[in-house]
C-alpha cells in the first residue's frame, strides 16, 4: 500500500498517533495499530465508513478515552490524554457531531459557559460575553450573532458557535466530527471558507468525514481508515476519488451466505414518492420509491445518514413524511398506530433495541409476549393461558437458541446477541407478512449474527418480504437478493442480482461518485 | 350581587390577596428554581411544615423573632441539601424523596412538638399557639408614605416584613437566574447537562445549589405560615400550599414573572373564598376553591400550550 | 447473581432500613421519655422501645408476656384499609403513575359506602354489597379525572390527585355538616347505618375484626392474579418498565395508563367501604385518615408485588400499633410512626444504598461462575480423554 511522500520528517509534525490500538472490555477491537499524524497548518481528512474507527481515534486524541496500546505525542512531548481538560490544556478542541449547546441560552452565554467574565463580583458581565464573541467572531470570520438564542439560529450557525467556542478556549488544533451531516450545501461552502481562513492562520484541522467530494475540495492530505485499521495516509491532490473508494469500502473477508436463488412473487411492500424532511429542515428521504416482493430480501445499502434510518421511522409511524405513500397489501400503513400496523403483518427489529426491542427489567417470556398477549391462544377468558404461554416462551427460546438460564430470566442479563435473538424471536414469529431488520447484527457475537442471518433467509424463502437495512457491508452484499443503494436521501442505484456486485461498484454508489439513471432506478417499481 | 363586589373593591380585599400570596410565591420560586436546575422538589410542602415548626419553636425559646426566622431558613435549607444527599448520592428518585419528606412532615412536625414542649413546659403541646405572642413575630411594616395614599396605602402597607420580602427575592431570583453566572449554570445544567459538564462545570454541586436554595424559599414560606399568617404553630396549618406551588410554576411557564402572577391568582382564589365564608357560604366549600382553581389552572395552561405549538408547527411548515 | 443471593441481598437491605429507623426512633424515644437522669430517661427508653416492638403481640407485664389473641385481632383490623391502599399504589406505580389520590379516595369510597348503608334500604346479604361496590365506583369515577388529564392533556397525574384530595375532603366535611350530621350527638357524624349493612365480626374478641379482612386477602389474591396473570395487568407492568417498547409492541398505552388509575381508584374506594360498613356504625371521618400514605409506604415496601402488600401491612399496622402503645404506655407521642415510616420509606427505596455490598455479591457469582465452568470443561476433558 503506498504510503507515499504524504510522510514526513517528526518535527513537522504537531501531532503524532503511534500504534494506537483500542479494545474494549467486551473484547471489540475499535482501532488496531494506528498511526495517525498531524501537520502543523493544514487541513486533514480522517475518512472511513461508520464503525471503521475514526471517532474512536479521536475521541482519544480529545482524551474522552485513553488507548489500550500507543502513544500520543503533542507537539513533541509524550502524553497521556486522561481527560478532555487535559486535551484542551494542550490545545485541542472538538466539535462534536450532536452540539453542546444550551437552547434558551444565547450565543454569548454559550460561548462562556464554565468560564463567565464577571463584574463588581456576582453579577454576569454580558456585555464583556458579547463582545469576546465578536471579537473572535471576526478574528476568524465566523459570523454569528452573540445576543440571539441558540435555539432561533440556524444550524450552521450553530456550529459556528461549537468552533468557537473550542477557539476562545485555546484551541490550536480542531478536530471535526462530520460536520457537514447538518448543513445544507450552502452553509457546507461557507463552513470551508471559514476553514480555509483558519488553516491560513496556521490552525490544524481534523475534518473526520466520508464525503469525497468534500475532502477532496478543502484537505491536504487524508488518512483511510477500515475495520479499526488504518489504510494509509496520502496527499489529497495525488490520489482519485476511485482510488479512495477503493480503499475505503471494501471488505477484507467476504462472507459467503448459502441460500438458494430467491423467487419473488407479488409485490408486499409498495412505496412511492416517500419524502420526510427532518427537524433541522434538511430533506433526508427524496422522491424514495421501491418494492419489496414475496421471497426475497431487499437490502438498503448505504453509508449512515443518508435516509435509510428516516425510510424505517417512517413505514413503522416514528416519523411523519411529507409527502409519498407506503402500502402493504394495498393498505396504507403511514400515520397508522403501531398496533395496527403490526396487525396488517408487519414486524419490526429496531435499530436501537434497548429502548424499542425489549423491556430489560422483564422476563424472557414477558419479552416474546408483549405483541400477541391479546391473542386468543394465550388467553382463557380473562386470565393468561399459562401453560400456553411458557411452552411458548420455551418453543422459542428453542428455536431461537437464546442462551439463558429459563424464560423467567430477566432479559438485561442475556449476553447483546441473545438479547437480540430475544427480539428477533418475537419479531420473526407472529407470522408477518413483511420483516423490517434494521441493523439487525450489529454489535452481536459471531454466532448469534450467524443465527440471526440464516433465520432470515429462511423466512424470506417462505414466502415473507424483507428489507433489510444495514451498514454492514457483507451483511447487505450477500444477505440480499436485490439491494438499493441511499445516496443523500435518493436512491442512487438498484441491483437486482446482488451476486455479481463488486466492493469497488458498491464503492462508487454509495459514496456518491456515480447515479445510476432514473430507468435503471426504476426498475425496482415492479408494477 | 352588587354588594358583593363591593366587598370585594376594597383595599382590605386587596391587601389579604397579596399576603395569601406570600406563601405561596416563596414555595413557587423554589419549584421554579429546582425545575431551571432540570427536576422537581415535590417535598417542598413538607420542607414548610418542618420549617413553621423550627420558626416558631426558635422564635419562642430565645425570645427573638429574627433568629425564629433565622432557625426557620436553616431547617429549610438543611433538608434541603439532605433530600438532594438521598436523590443525588443515594440515587432515590426524587419523587420519592419528596413524599417521604411531606410523610414524615405532617405527623412528625406534631411529634416533635409535642416531644419539646414536654421537655421545656413539662406539658405536651399539640401547637405552639398558646406560646407564641405577637413580639415573636415577624413584625408588619407601615411604610411611611405610602401608607397615606387612599386606597393603595391601605393594599400596600402595612404587610409583614416577608410579605415585602418574597416580591423582592421574586425579583432578586429572576436577576440570580439571567443576570449571574450561577444563574447561567443552573439553566445550562438544567437543559443540558452534558453541554455544562462539557465546559467543566460540576452538574452535581449546582443541582445540590438548587436543591438547597429551594429549601431555603420553603423555609421563608414556613416562617411565614407559623410566624405571620397565624400566630403560631399548628399541624397541617400550610394546607398543601408547597403542592399548589407546584402548579404555579407550571402555569408561570417556569419563570418567576409568571410564577408570581399564578400565586396571585392563587391568593385571590383563597381570599375569595374566606371573604365567601364571611358573607355566610360555609367554609367547607370556600376552602376547596383554591384547589379547584388550580386544577383549572393546570387544565387551561396544557389547552393553551397545545394550541400555541400546534401554530408553531402550521408556521414552520411554511 | 444467583436469585437466591438477589433475594437475600434484598432482605438483608430491608432489614438494615428497618434497623436505622429504629435507631432513628430510639434516639427521638430517648428525647422525649420521662426522667430525670441518664438512666431513667434510658430505663424509660426501654420500656417504650419494649412496648412498641413486642407490645403490639403480647400483653407485657412486669413478670413477663403473655400473648394477646386480641391484640393480634387488633392488627388484622388495622390491616384492612392499608392493604386495599397498598394494592392501589402498587398498581398505579407498576404503570409508572404517581397518583396520590389514594388517601381521597378511600375517603370518598367511605362516605359513598356510608350514604348507601344510611339512606337506601336493602337486604341483608345483598346491602354491605352493593353499598361497598358502589363506593369502589365512585373513586374509580374520580380517577378518571387525573388519569384523562394526564394522557389527554399532559398535566401532572401526581398535583392533580394531591388537590383532589383536598377538594373531596372539604366536599365531604361540608355535606356531612350541613345536611347528613345527625344534630342528636355531641359530635359530627352522619345517622347510623342500617343493621343490614354492616359487615358482622368475624371473631368475637372486641376487636372489630370483620369478615372485611377475608375480603382484603381475597382482593390481594385478586389483584396479583390481575397483575400477573392477566393481559391488561401485564400492559401495566410492561408500560412501567419501557413505555416506547410497549408502544412499539402494539399496546394501547394511554388506554392502559387510565385503566391502572381507574382500577387503582376502585380498590382505594372498596377500602374505604368496608372499612366503613366493619367497623363503625356512622360516617364521622372528618380529615383525611392517613391511609393512603401508608399505602405508598407499603407498596414501596413490597416493590409493588400485590402479593407482599399482607406482610407489609402487617409490618406497618404493627408499628402502627406499637407506637400507638409506647403513646398510652410510655408518654411517647404515637406520630413517631411518621418518622419511622418516612426512613424506612427512604432507605428502601436508595437504589444505591448498600450499592457496595451489591456490587461484591455480583462479582462474587460471576467468580464462581467462572470457577464452576472450569471445573466442567476440565471435567469433560477428563471423560473424553478417558473415552479415547
Amino acid at each position: 500500500m503506498p504510503e507515499g511522500k504524504a510522510a514526513a520528517a517528526d518535527e513537522e509534525y504537531v501531532v503524532q498517533m503511534k500504534g494506537i490500538t483500542k479494545v474494549y472490555p467486551n473484547g471489540v477491537a475499535a482501532n488496531q495499530k494506528v498511526d495517525f499524524c498531524l501537520r502543523k497548518g493544514e487541513i486533514h481528512a480522517l475518512m472511513g465508513e461508520n464503525g471503521a474507527g475514526k471517532s474512536t481515534l479521536m475521541k482519544m486524541l480529545f482524551g474522552l478515552e485513553q488507548p489500550t496500546e500507543g502513544e500520543i505525542t503533542i507537539r513533541g512531548e509524550k502524553l497521556s490524554l486522561s481527560s478532555p481538560s487535559v486535551a484542551i490544556a494542550h490545545g485541542i478542541g472538538m466539535v462534536h457531531q450532536h452540539f453542546m449547546l444550551v437552547p434558551s441560552l444565547t450565543v454569548a452565554e454559550n460561548m462562556v459557559l464554565g468560564m463567565a467574565p464577571r463584574k463588581s463580583g456576582l453579577f454576569l458581565d454580558h456585555a464583556k460575553a458579547v463582545e469576546i464573541t465578536k471579537q473572535y467572531a471576526e478574528k476568524y470570520n465566523l459570523h454569528v450573532e452573540p445576543e440571539a438564542k441558540v435555539m432561533d439560529i440556524p444550524v450552521g450557525m450553530k456550529q459556528k458557535v461549537e468552533i468557537l467556542k473550542a477557539l476562545v478556549r485555546g484551541a490550536q488544533i480542531l478536530i471535526l466530527d462530520e460536520p457537514t451531516a447538518v448543513l445544507t450545501t450552502q452553509e457546507t461552502a461557507e463552513l470551508f471558507k471559514e476553514l480555509i481562513h483558519l488553516k491560513e492562520q496556521g490552525y490544524t484541522i481534523v475534518f473526520i468525514s466520508h464525503k469525497l467530494n468534500e475532502i477532496m475540495q478543502i484537505t491536504d492530505r487524508l488518512t483511510i481508515m477500515r475495520g479499526g485499521r488504518s489504510m494509509g495516509v496520502y496527499n489529497t491532490c495525488d490520489v482519485t476519488m476511485e482510488e479512495i473508494s477503493r480503499l475505503m469500502v471494501g471488505r477484507d473477508v467476504v462472507l459467503n451466505v448459502q441460500k438458494d436463488k430467491a423467487v419473488p412473487t407479488d409485490t408486499v411492500l409498495r412505496v412511492r414518492g416517500l419524502e420526510y424532511v427532518n427537524e433541522w429542515n434538511k430533506k433526508m428521504l427524496d422522491r424514495v420509491s421501491f418494492d419489496v416482493r414475496k421471497g426475497e430480501i431487499l437490502g438498503v445499502a448505504g453509508v449512515e445518514g443518508n435516509g435509510q434510518k428516516e425510510l424505517v421511522d417512517a413505514l413503522f409511524h416514528f416519523n411523519t413524511p411529507s409527502a409519498g405513500t407506503a402500502a402493504v397489501n394495498g393498505v396504507s400503513i403511514l400515520g397508522l398506530s403501531q398496533q395496527r400496523i403490526r396487525e396488517l403483518g408487519v414486524s419490526l427489529v429496531p435499530e436501537d433495541r434497548m429502548l424499542f426491542g425489549i423491556a430489560g427489567a422483564a422476563s424472557i417470556e414477558e419479552n416474546v409476549l408483549s405483541d400477541r398477549s391479546a391473542d386468543k391462544r394465550f388467553n382463557r377468558g380473562p386470565l393468561f393461558n399459562m401453560k400456553a404461554i411458557h411452552a411458548e416462551s420455551d418453543r422459542l427460546i428453542e428455536e431461537y437458541a437464546v442462551l439463558c438460564k429459563s424464560r423467567r430470566q430477566h432479559v438485561s442479563m442475556l449476553s447483546g446477541g441473545n438479547i437480540q435473538k430475544v427480539v428477533v424471536a418475537r419479531e420473526f414469529s407472529n407470522d408477518p407478512v413483511l420483516i423490517l431488520a434494521d441493523q439487525p447484527t450489529r454489535g452481536i457475537d459471531v454466532g448469534a449474527t450467524e443465527f440471526i442471518r440464516k433465520k432470515l433467509v429462511e423466512l424470506s424463502r417462505s414466502g415473507i418480504a424483507v428489507l433489510l437495512v444495514s451498514a454492514d457491508l457483507n451483511e447487505v452484499m450477500e444477505l440480499s437478493d436485490s439491494l438499493i443503494v441511499m445516496h443523500n436521501g435518493k436512491i442512487a442505484a438498484y441491483f437486482e442480482d446482488t451476486a455479481a456486485l463488486t466492493d469497488d461498484v458498491m464503492g462508487e454508489y454509495m459514496l456518491g461518485l456515480k447515479e445510476q439513471s432514473a430507468d435503471e432506478i426504476g426498475r425496482v417499481c415492479h408494477d | 350581587m352588587l354588594n358583593f363586589l363591593k366587598l370585594l373593591l376594597t383595599p382590605e380585599f386587596f391587601f389579604s390577596i397579596l399576603r395569601i400570596s406570600a406563601p405561596i410565591l416563596f414555595a413557587t420560586l423554589g419549584a421554579i428554581i429546582v425545575e431551571k436546575a432540570g427536576f422537581c422538589n415535590i417535598g417542598l410542602e413538607g420542607i414548610m411544615m418542618f420549617s413553621a415548626l423550627a420558626g416558631s419553636m426558635v422564635s419562642y425559646y430565645t425570645g427573638s423573632w429574627l433568629l425564629g426566622l433565622l432557625g426557620a431558613l436553616l431547617m429549610g435549607t438543611l433538608l434541603g441539601f439532605v433530600m438532594g444527599f438521598f436523590a443525588f448520592q443515594l440515587k432515590t428518585d426524587i419523587t420519592l424523596v419528596g413524599i417521604a419528606v411531606n410523610m414524615m412532615g405532617s405527623g412528625g412536625t406534631l411529634f416533635l412538638c409535642k416531644v419539646i414542649t414536654n421537655l421545656t413546659e413539662g406539658k405536651a403541646m399539640a401547637s405552639t399557639t398558646g406560646l407564641i405572642t405577637s413580639g415573636l413575630c415577624i413584625p408588619n411594616i407601615t411604610i411611611p408614605l405610602i401608607s397615606k395614599i387612599p386606597f393603595l396605602g391601605g393594599v400596600l402597607s402595612g404587610h409583614s416584613l416577608l410579605t415585602y420580602l418574597a416580591f423582592l427575592i421574586c425579583g432578586l431570583t429572576s436577576v440570580i437566574l439571567y443576570k449571574t453566572s450561577l444563574g447561567l449554570n443552573i439553566r445550562a445544567v438544567g437543559e443540558n447537562p452534558n453541554a455544562a459538564s462539557s465546559v467543566g462545570v460540576s452538574v452535581l454541586k449546582i443541582k445540590y445549589v438548587a436543591i438547597m436554595y429551594s429549601g431555603l424559599m420553603a423555609g421563608f414560606g414556613g416562617a411565614f405560615m407559623s410566624m405571620s399568617y397565624a400566630q403560631g404553630w399548628s399541624q397541617d396549618m400550610v394546607a398543601g400550599r408547597g403542592f399548589i406551588a407546584l402548579a404555579a410554576q407550571a402555569m408561570g411557564s417556569g419563570e418567576c414573572l409568571g410564577g408570581m402572577l399564578s400565586s396571585l391568582v392563587f391568593g385571590f382564589a383563597q381570599a375569595l373564598g374566606i371573604k365567601f365564608s364571611a358573607i355566610g357560604l360555609d367554609s367547607n366549600l370556600a376552602s376547596p376553591i383554591p384547589y379547584a382553581v388550580t386544577i383549572i389552572g393546570l387544565v387551561i395552561f396544557a389547552l393553551s400550550r397545545r394550541s400555541r405549538d400546534k401554530k408553531q408547527r402550521l408556521t414552520a411548515k411554511k | 447473581m444467583t436469585k437466591r443471593r438477589q433475594v437475600v441481598f434484598t432482605l438483608v437491605r430491608g432489614a438494615v432500613a428497618i434497623l436505622i429507623a429504629l435507631l432513628v426512633a430510639t434516639v427521638l424515644i430517648f428525647v422525649s421519655a420521662d426522667g430525670a437522669g441518664f438512666s431513667e430517661k434510658l430505663a424509660a427508653t426501654g420500656e417504650a422501645l419494649r412496648q412498641m416492638l413486642a407490645g403490639p403481640l403480647f400483653r407485657l407485664s412486669k413478670t413477663g408476656a403473655s400473648f394477646d389473641l386480641k391484640r393480634l385481632t387488633d392488627i388484622f383490623a388495622a390491616m384492612i384499609p392499608i392493604i386495599f391502599t397498598g394494592l392501589s399504589v402498587c398498581i398505579m406505580f407498576s404503570a409508572n403513575q404517581f397518583n396520590l389520590g389514594a388517601e381521597g379516595g378511600i375517603m370518598l369510597g367511605a362516605f359513598v359506602t356510608a350514604m348507601i348503608a344510611i339512606y337506601v334500604p336493602m337486604a341483608a346479604g345483598l346491602h354491605p354489597v352493593a353499598a361497598v361496590l358502589i363506593g369502589s365506583l365512585s373513586v374509580a369515577v374520580m380517577m378518571l379525572l387525573p388519569a384523562l388529564l394526564k394522557t389527554r392533556l399532559g398535566v401532572s397525574e401526581m398535583v392533580c390527585s394531591l388537590m383532589l384530595n383536598y377538594i373531596v375532603m372539604y366536599l365531604i366535611k361540608f355535606l356531612l355538616n350541613t345536611y347528613l350530621a345527625d344534630k342528636t350527638k355531641g359530635q359530627i357524624q352522619s345517622y347510623e347505618f342500617l343493621k343490614t349493612s354492616l359487615i358482622a365480626p368475624m371473631i368475637d374478641t372486641g376487636a372489630k375484626l370483620s369478615w372485611g379482612f377475608l375480603v382484603a386477602l381475597a382482593a390481594v389474591v385478586l389483584c396479583g392474579l390481575f397483575m400477573y396473570r392477566t393481559r391488561w395487568g401485564y400492559a401495566i407492568r410492561m408500560i412501567g418498565i419501557n413505555q416506547a417498547f410497549s408502544r412499539y409492541s402494539g399496546m394501547k398505552v394511554s388506554l392502559v395508563i387510565v385503566m391502572s388509575q381507574v382500577v387503582g381508584g376502585f380498590l382505594a374506594g372498596m377500602g374505604g367501604g368496608i372499612e366503613m360498613l366493619g367497623r363503625y356504625n356512622t360516617f364521622s371521618w372528618s380529615s383525611l385518615p392517613g391511609y393512603g400514605w401508608t399505602g405508598i409506604t407499603i407498596a414501596i415496601l413490597a416493590g409493588n408485588n400485590c402479593y407482599a402488600v399482607p406482610l407489609a401491612a402487617f409490618f406497618m399496622a404493627y408499628l402502627s400499633k406499637g407506637c400507638d402503645l409506647m403513646a398510652t404506655y410510655a408518654k411517647v407521642p404515637s406520630q413517631l410512626i411518621d418518622i419511622i415510616q418516612g426512613v424506612i420509606f427512604l432507605f428502601f427505596a436508595a437504589e444505591q444504598f448498600l450499592s457496595h455490598y451489591r456490587q461484591k455479591l455480583v462479582v462474587k457469582s460471576a467468580q464462581e461462575e467462572l470457577a464452576r465452568k472450569k471445573l466442567e470443561n476440565a471435567d469433560k476433558k477428563e471423560g473424553g480423554a478417558a473415552n479415547a
